[in-house]
């Protein structure tokens, strides 16, 4: 069984987001409950607003589900429905169909921390 | 309807002629205005009535000086065209503020009862302390880059309270209004009361950060200024925005707005205003990590939005002259008592503290399993409950006010009216805007000596 993950709405206002760090790499297992990455959404192309809306979201595996490849860098904006990250079942699917179903996650909104990107970069 | 011609009213400041420039319209002749809704505005400026005064010049420090208008009761405005001058006209001081002078007539169908004098108008002052002399914006409400900016508003034989807006971006919109001008607060209260707001800039007004303004001494404030001096000294080439970011920052520390008094200019004559009666304050302000400084042992913490304005010297200095210090919920919660405690004993000020958004619609979480205990270092969400129910523990020995912004949002819709959980919708800050104004119509029936 192939999965992905895109970038969700999160926020009804968002168009995309920006990913903060990323927790695994390209062929680990990933269990359920690892933290896959986490990224900060900025509404503020859409509200008028003296600082930045900026909210910062974790998404975290609600299966086990092995990581093939993973498109994005920590400081790499991404838009709604990018497609993020591709998981397997087994180790040698081949994992180009069409029409993998999404990977169940759970997207937790969390605070700032000095591993993201930014506050070190920005 | 009956047809009302809307006069300035009395105005007096002492040793001084007030002059004021030709008026700016905020609507146009023939719309309707609500009661206390304001229409229009103009500068003004206190000229010495015999060119020399004896003592420092009133207002000396506030460089914008404004009153705008407001009718007491609703209706259609019609402007008087001749009392717009135009140009530079209607940015300098050009006619003497005349009591009988008329700037507009409303039609109305309200009946005034025998106390309100329909004619007159409502007078809400503005002032404006500049971060610096340069920030000099010639025209607009209150314009210009400010330290401080307050409006005060006063019935006959009233004293205005004054409240002290020290919060972020969640008490800000709340207190200076959609126009940065106080008019949302004047128009929800018809008593006397004076709103003060302090920006965030560049130092963000969290607990400790707070009770160390409150009693730094200006020997203290001397250390700071010479070790900051001397680091951006030995600088290779500190830039333009070092130097700016670094004197804003130095403006700020070494002003102290919880004990700042207030010269006022009523319709009687002028006043004395002691410090604020109350501090609005956010709880989103606190921290989870702080700044400390290696040597002095000062607390700075300025926002991250803020520091992007700090030059390479100035975030070369963060990051060696201080160490971040981690705040539990235990520190956050012991720095509000000091704070709470000092300011009660200095100046008796009652806080009011917005507490925090708690839960988010935005999250789908099924299970707690996958977050490592303490969970609050992680989600926020966690973390704001924890929060709220520590400033609920403060309040249970300490006489402080809570706005409840999370049972509000809660109750409205946060996922439409509070999208990041701290900016609000306008229906939004008008709730919050009712509920501070409860809390100050609260404080002052239990003060009214003080008051």
């Amino acid at each position: 069984m192939v999965y992905e993950f895109r970038l969700p709405l999160i926020v009804p206002q968002m168009t995309g987001g920006t990913v903060e760090c990323v927790y695994a790499k390209p062929g680990e297992l990933l269990k359920m409950g690892s933290k896959l990455l986490d990224v900060s959404i900025d509404l503020s192309s859409a509200f008028a607003q003296e600082c930045p809306p900026v909210s910062f979201f974790r998404v975290v595996l609600r299966e086990t589900a092995l990581l093939r490849e993973l498109s994005v860098v920590p400081g790499q904006h991404c838009r709604v429905g990018d497609i993020l990250a591709i998981f397997s079942s087994d180790a040698d699917e081949n994992i180009r169909v069409s029409g993998p179903r999404a990977v169940r996650t759970t997207i937790a909104s969390i605070m700032h921390h000095d591993g993201m990107w930014t506050g070190n970069h920005q | 309807m009956t047809s009302i011609d809307l006069h300035l009213g009395p105005l007096r400041a002492e040793g001084c002629n007030i002059v004021r420039s030709g008026v700016r319209w905020l609507c146009r002749s023939g719309q309707h205005c609500r009661p206390n809704q304001v229409f229009a505005y103009c500068n003004i400026s206190l000229e010495p009535v015999t060119g020399r005064l004896s003592g420092p010049r009133p207002f000396a420090e506030e460089l914008e000086l404004q009153v705008a208008f407001a009718s007491r009761v609703g209706g259609r405005i019609s402007i008087n065209s001749s009392a717009a001058r135009g140009g530079y006209l209607s940015v300098r001081g050009v006619d003497p503020w005349d009591p009988d002078a008329v700037i507009a007539t409303i039609e109305t169908d309200v009946i005034p009862d025998g106390q309100v004098d329909a004619s007159r108008l409502r007078l809400l002052a503005l002032a404006g302390r500049r971060m610096t002399a340069l920030a000099d914006a010639p025209s607009g409400l209150l314009p210009g880059w400010h330290g401080r900016t307050r409006g005060w508003w006063c019935e006959e034989g009233q004293v205005p309270a004054t409240l002290l807006s020290l919060g972020i971006c969640d008490a800000t919109g709340v207190v200076v209004g959609e126009q940065c001008a106080f008019f949302e607060m004047f128009e929800a209260m018809p008593t006397a009361a004076q709103m003060v707001f302090v920006p965030d800039q560049p130092l963000a007004p969290c607990a400790p950060v707070l009770l160390e303004q409150l009693q730094r001494t200006p020997a203290q404030f001397d250390a700071i200024a010479a070790e900051l001096k001397g680091f951006l000294l030995d600088s290779a080439m500190p830039s333009p925005d070092d130097w700016m970011f670094a004197g804003a920052l130095l403006s700020v520390m070494k002003r102290n707005p919880i004990r700042d008094s207030y010269n006022v200019f009523l319709p009687a004559g002028p006043a004395r205003l002691g410090p604020a009666d109350a501090v609005l304050l956010s709880l989103s302000a606190e921290p989870q990590t702080i700044l400390r400084h290696r040597e002095l042992g000062y607390h700075v913490h300025i926002m991250r939005h803020h520091q992007a304005a700090a030059g390479p010297a100035v975030r070369e200095w963060l990051a060696e002259a201080f160490v971040s210090v981690r705040r539990s919920i235990d520190d956050i919660k012991r720095d509000y008592e000091a704070f709470v405690d000092n300011m009660a004993r200095i100046t008796g000020a009652r806080p009011i503290i917005l507490n925090r958004m708690s839960t988010s619609g935005h999250e789908d979480i099924s299970s707690y399993a996958p977050f490592d205990a303490p969970m609050s270092d992680t989600l926020a969400t966690v973390a704001s409950k924890e929060l709220n129910l520590m400033l609920d523990d403060v309040a249970d020995k300490r006489e402080l006010y809570i706005v409840d912004v999370d049972a509000i949002a809660a109750e409205i819709g946060a996922g439409e009216h509070l999208p990041d959980g701290i900016h609000q919708s306008g229906p939004m800050q008008m709730l919050l805007r009712q509920e501070i104004l409860r809390i100050l119509a609260h404080l002052q029936a239990a003060r009214p000596s003080a008051l």
